[in-house]
């Protein structure tokens, strides 16, 4: 069974690039075949117009694919989660410098707020898409401090690979995006990271896998095997002793991400890297999503609703009858 | 407007849609942000190369300028919904800003569909011409090996490598690049 599945340049691919590595999927007799997209426009029309059948997303991208936000209306299922946490809020020198670091993420809002309220002008602030988990987490930060995000600042999006460029050239004043862009921000000294987005909200939801419903429904074997493939390779991207070999995985093809930002990214501490290990129930994480995409005036019509259809409750995984196989 | 890196495509497409009177061509300059070039020219439908990063930016723009407030869709021929898997296999995808009726799009995004779906085909056929090179190329160093140090001629070191493929099942390329990799790994 050949199973497509789509990919972007993030450090949270890991989990799928380890069950490649093992093997196992092979022997399974899936063949998953791994396409790094550009944009995640273009992994949500291909998977709308068949050209994948699966792909590691944020869950409020499948919310807004499936709700027809963006698009053609897209019958998507979540198999599993992929990871959590692991995105972060980077800004230049003089944002970070009044935002501070250290305190608690109130306290940094707090200061931050007044910094952009200070602006002539609303300070540009970049996010890799308007319906992303960066996007709504970055807007929950800014309105609980009582900054408008479309008021006190500009949101603008920009390719998670152009970000540390764009702030580096002061086109943008601060990004919120996953690993390693943060971290590669600040290796090339373009900005300092002032907080990890678990700090928003704990423990939230980063990346899902997200699968065609059609494909779900021809080949339930063949997504057993993929989603136990990954579970098992959770552990296995959890352990920081094999940080060094993830990174070099992620550095190498198809994905070729920074290495050294990658390592920094895979090796910082708990809370601000992304978290492999939490597999969990994801519907509590879908109805926040679903709820903040309407906040900000993306109606999902019945969110609630939608978020339960899409993300089904937790059906365990048997990793270890899958280890003796 | 036509948001297309690859200049010769553009070039093309511009030309084959030019035809039509009722149609007036803009084109992105290379190096311009999607966004940006769209809020300036202000057109009615966007023809866009898929593979562009940036075309995440149009995903969720509510409007396009606050003068002639018009949101930005994915244009979805929901008629014909094999047309669209075809398009978007080409790597070409559209926007619709405002209201032009799905009569109006339809011929346009079909001709850019055909345009794309040509120029992959080459591109095809190019690397599987370069790749017929390659193993050509495999195939030429190991005859002169094998003629440099059998001291026999070209017919009977094709013959050599041919035997040598059939013994194992495989393809001539196949056993001359075994022959130069043994020969590396001896010297």
């Amino acid at each position: 069974m050949i199973a497509r599945l789509g990919l972007l340049r993030l450090a949270d691919s890991l989990p799928v690039l380890v069950a490649l590595h093992q093997g196992k999927l092979a022997a399974c007799g899936v063949e998953l075949r791994v396409s790094v997209e550009p944009s995640w426009s273009n992994t949500m029309d291909k998977l709308a117009f068949g050209a994948l059948d699966m792909a590691v997303m944020p869950p409020s991208l499948v919310l807004a694919a499936a709700a027809g936000l963006r698009g053609p209306r897209t019958r998507l299922l979540v198999p599993c989660g992929i990871s959590r946490g692991g995105n972060a809020i980077v800004l230049g020198d003089d944002a970070a410098r009044a935002a501070g670091y250290g305190a608690d993420a109130d306290e940094i809002a707090r200061r931050f707020a007044a910094w952009l309220r200070r602006q002539p002008i609303p300070p540009r602030l970049a996010v890799v898409h308007a319906f992303s988990t960066h996007a709504l987490l970055l807007r929950e930060w800014l309105a609980h401090s009582g900054a408008g995000p479309d008021r006190d600042a500009e949101l603008v999006v920009i390719p998670p690979a152009e970000v540390v460029d764009s702030l580096m050239a002061r086109r943008v004043s601060g990004f919120c995006a996953g690993a390693p862009w943060g971290d590669e921000a600040v290796l090339r000294g373009a900005g300092r990271i002032v907080l990890g987005t678990e700090a928003i909200r704990p423990g939230h939801a980063e990346k899902c896998l997200a699968v065609r419903a059609d494909w779900a429904r021809s080949a339930p074997g063949a997504l057993e095997d993929i989603r136990t493939a990954l579970a098992a390779a959770a552990p296995i991207c959890a352990d920081p002793e094999r940080a060094a070999d993830h990174a070099a995985l992620l550095a190498g093809p198809p994905l070729s991400l920074p290495r050294e930002a990658t390592l920094a990214a895979l090796c910082s501490v708990p809370g601000r890297r992304p978290d492999f290990a939490t597999g969990g129930a994801l519907q509590g994480d879908a109805a926040w999503y679903a709820a903040q995409l309407s906040r900000w005036g993306w109606n999902l019509g019945e969110h609630a609703a939608l978020a339960r259809a899409i993300f089904p409750p937790l059906i365990p995984i048997e990793t270890e009858a899958y280890k003796s196989r | 407007m036509l948001a297309d890196e690859n200049a010769a495509r553009a070039r093309d497409l511009a030309q084959v849609l030019s035809a039509d009177p009722q149609i007036e061509i803009v084109r992105l300059i290379a190096g311009t942000a999607l966004l940006d070039a769209v809020a300036d020219a202000e057109p009615d439908l966007i023809i866009v190369d898929m593979a562009r990063p940036d075309r995440d930016a149009l995903d969720g723009v509510r409007q396009i300028s606050a003068s002639a407030p018009r949101p930005v869709v994915l244009f979805v021929d929901e008629d014909d919904p094999g047309f669209m898997e075809e398009a978007i296999a080409s790597g070409v995808c559209s926007y619709n800003v405002g209201g032009l009726a799905p009569a109006d799009m339809r011929p346009i995004l079909r001709a850019a569909a055909a345009l794309f779906r040509r120029y992959q085909l080459a591109a095809d056929g190019w690397r599987a011409a370069e790749a017929q090179l390659a193993e050509r190329q495999v195939i030429e160093r190991a005859k002169a090996s094998l003629i440099r140090e059998r001291r026999i001629g070209e017919p009977e070191a094709y013959r050599w490598l041919r035997g040598q493929a059939m013994q194992r099942g495989e393809r001539i390329v196949d056993a001359a690049a075994r022959r130069l990799r043994e020969r590396e790994e001896k010297s």
